[in-house]
């Protein structure tokens, strides 16, 4: 398999600026330096910076467009007769596609045209709406908003438009809450794997972060929606969460550890542990484990894509696990332990109701001290700081949840903010001195 | 054609099938359907999609309208029975699981699907125009037992909205 360049703008402009200072040095020769200019399309950057801000301000602009043209359908302008006014808007979606492939494909504007493609597709969500109101279509709400993502699926991949993907994301994650609600959420349970096949795929041939990032953020919320939506048996839904965090972690750990689209790995990685902490601080209170009742394990037919989202989380973790270093395998073992004593505790419920609360409260403190880890083995303060506040934070509840003697709570305030001081102190003393090795 | 633009009509045409599917039903039931007025208690929601439009409560839309209404079966599909009355209003007179085979003249049946303990037969949001709304709104005000809608219904049972009735006034769309 060819090697997989850093791409990111980050890197690119850190290289750029570097390159001078080591040629001068004579650590690299002119000829190996004008060779990673060329690899790196280090002369580009600055075009490419430009070009973001003008497809930010099409697709801002589209979008706005879009919504123009929805309002008008929406308003019902009796002006213009039902016919014309569906030619009219038929004609705009036929623009809006054609104008968008030649700008895209055949001219020096493919940024317009991509931005035209995506207004494109909000026209086609409008039409559907036209076409309702003219022909008097009553019926599920959620059923426009199927058809509308099904029509956008089809120009995201026809067009490879990662902004079109967001719009499927949007518009198919209204209908599958509709469709479940509905009294189908047992048919619902295939909305999460077919989001994925239908979107992270196209993420993948694009090499888009932010569709493979969302497409991740929509699994992680579609599975505890499909715990939730007709029995709110809440404290099992910790599962669902956890099982779509876990599966987005493993995916970005995946992608970090093979370097295999190893863009998408920070993204998805960070994504899966933000799930983590806030399923395990939403059931670290202890009242989220009273009033504990039988489950009706009929109810629990939103475990066949939970188990699933594990399962393939498993996978990538194996295929991830030899290409990781100590410190990365330390990271990873303490978040399956994390995600286990998350899933364990909603059965556990059954039985008690502290011990759940405990292995929750337990499984917070283990992420809190991955991420605290993370950020000292791989410099990274952000990582560091959000463990800290973590675990700030999870003091912080405790002490508002219990009744206990305020001076035992002013001991233990006072211990834990001294020892999170001395451990800031240490970090950034740490990091200081790493930074004048470098140097 | 290279392989983007055979890609791109593909996925153009599908978009205009997936449109030219939304109506298809209602379009084929206002062509063929028999006349039915029906009377109506509305409220008015708004949709974003589509904009303004009055929620139609129907007395058909309650199960118990029906001498043999049965319990609440969330997403069954049911026919209800209507017969025309000398005075020319259609009521509600008997449920069935199938289409009714050899109805009298007199007696039309209309598709449905139980949701949330009641029946729902397509024809529940009349659309209507932003700057007609409160005209509409005060003339059903007005006139609450004079509203009705003209449907048609075809020979599956499936119910197209026409237009809406109040007092004398006729709104069609």
């Amino acid at each position: 398999m060819a090697p997989e360049y850093n791409r990111s703008v980050k890197f690119r402009a850190a290289l750029k600026r570097e390159i001078p200072a080591w040629t001068e040095q004579g650590i690299l020769t002119e000829g190996a330096a004008g060779r990673l200019r060329s690899l790196y399309e280090l002369d580009d950057l600055g075009k490419e910076s430009s070009r973001l801000l003008a497809a930010a301000l099409f697709t801002l602009g589209s979008l706005m467009v879009g919504g123009g043209v929805i309002s008008f359908v929406a308003a019902h302008w009796n002006e213009i007769s039902r016919v014309p006014k569906v030619v009219l808007l038929f004609a705009a979606l036929l623009v809006f596609h054609i104008g968008g492939y030649w700008l895209r494909y055949r001219s020096a504007w493919p940024r317009l045209g991509h931005a035209l493609i995506f207004c494109g597709c909000l026209v086609f969500g409008a039409n559907i709406g036209l076409l309702a109101q003219t022909y008097q279509v009553s019926g599920s709400w959620y059923g426009m908003f199927g058809v509308w993502a099904l029509g956008s699926l089809a120009m995201a991949w026809a067009a490879r438009s990662w902004i079109t993907g967001l719009l499927v994301i949007v518009t198919s994650f209204t209908w599958f809450v509709g469709f479940a609600d509905d009294f189908h959420e047992r048919l619902a349970i295939v909305y999460p794997p077919l989001l994925a096949a239908a979107l992270l795929p196209l993420a993948w041939t694009i090499r888009s972060r932010a569709l493979n990032t969302l497409t991740f953020l929509g699994l992680i919320i579609s599975l505890p929606v499909l715990a939730l939506v007709r029995f709110s048996n809440e404290r099992y839904a910790l599962i669902a969460v956890t099982a779509g965090g876990f599966a987005a972690w493993a995916a970005g750990e995946f992608h970090r550890a093979t370097e295999i689209r190893k863009e998408f790995g920070v993204p998805a990685s960070n994504l899966g542990l933000a799930t983590l902490a806030y399923a395990a601080y939403q059931w670290s209170f202890h009242w989220a484990w009273q009033w504990s009742g039988n489950i009706d394990w009929n109810h629990l037919y939103w475990l066949i894509p939970a188990g699933f989202a594990v399962a393939i989380g498993v996978a990538l973790l194996a295929k991830a696990w030899a290409r990781m270093d100590e410190s990365l395998r330390r990271s990873a073992a303490g978040v399956v332990a994390a995600s286990l004593l998350l899933c364990l505790s909603p059965p556990l419920n059954r039985f008690s109701e502290a011990w759940p609360t405990v292995m929750v409260n337990a499984a917070a403190l283990v992420i809190a001290a991955v991420l605290i880890g993370k950020g000292i083995v791989e410099e990274r303060r952000l990582a560091f700081w959000a463990g800290s506040l973590f675990v700030a934070t999870l003091i912080v509840s405790r002490f508002f949840e219990y009744e206990s003697s305020l001076l035992l709570k002013s001991a233990a305030f006072i211990i834990c903010g001294i020892v999170t001081i001395f451990a800031g102190v240490a970090y950034e003393k740490f990091l200081h001195r790493r930074e004048a090795i470098a140097q | 054609m290279n392989r983007h633009a055979l890609y791109f009509v593909l996925a153009v045409a599908a978009q205009f099938l997936i449109l030219a599917a939304v109506p298809a039903q209602k379009i084929y039931t206002r062509a063929t359907g028999r006349s039915v007025t029906l009377k109506i208690r509305p409220v008015d929601p708004y949709n974003v999609l589509s904009g303004y439009y009055v929620r139609l409560n129907y007395e058909i839309a309650n199960p118990r309208s029906f001498a043999n209404s049965y319990d609440d079966y969330q997403g069954e599909r049911v026919y209800a029975i209507l017969e025309r009355r000398a005075d020319g209003e259609w009521r509600p007179v008997s449920l069935s699981n199938s289409y009714p085979a050899n109805l009298p003249e007199n007696r039309i049946a209309i598709r449905g699907r139980y949701s949330y303990s009641r029946i729902e037969y397509g024809i529940e949001e009349f659309f209507i125009p932003e700057d007609k709304r409160a005209e509409i709104e005060q003339g059903l005000w007005k006139n609450r037992d004079q509203a009705r809608v003209e449907i048609k219904v075809d020979s599956k049972g499936d119910a197209a909205l026409v237009r809406l009735l109040i007092g004398d006034r006729v709104y069609d769309y």
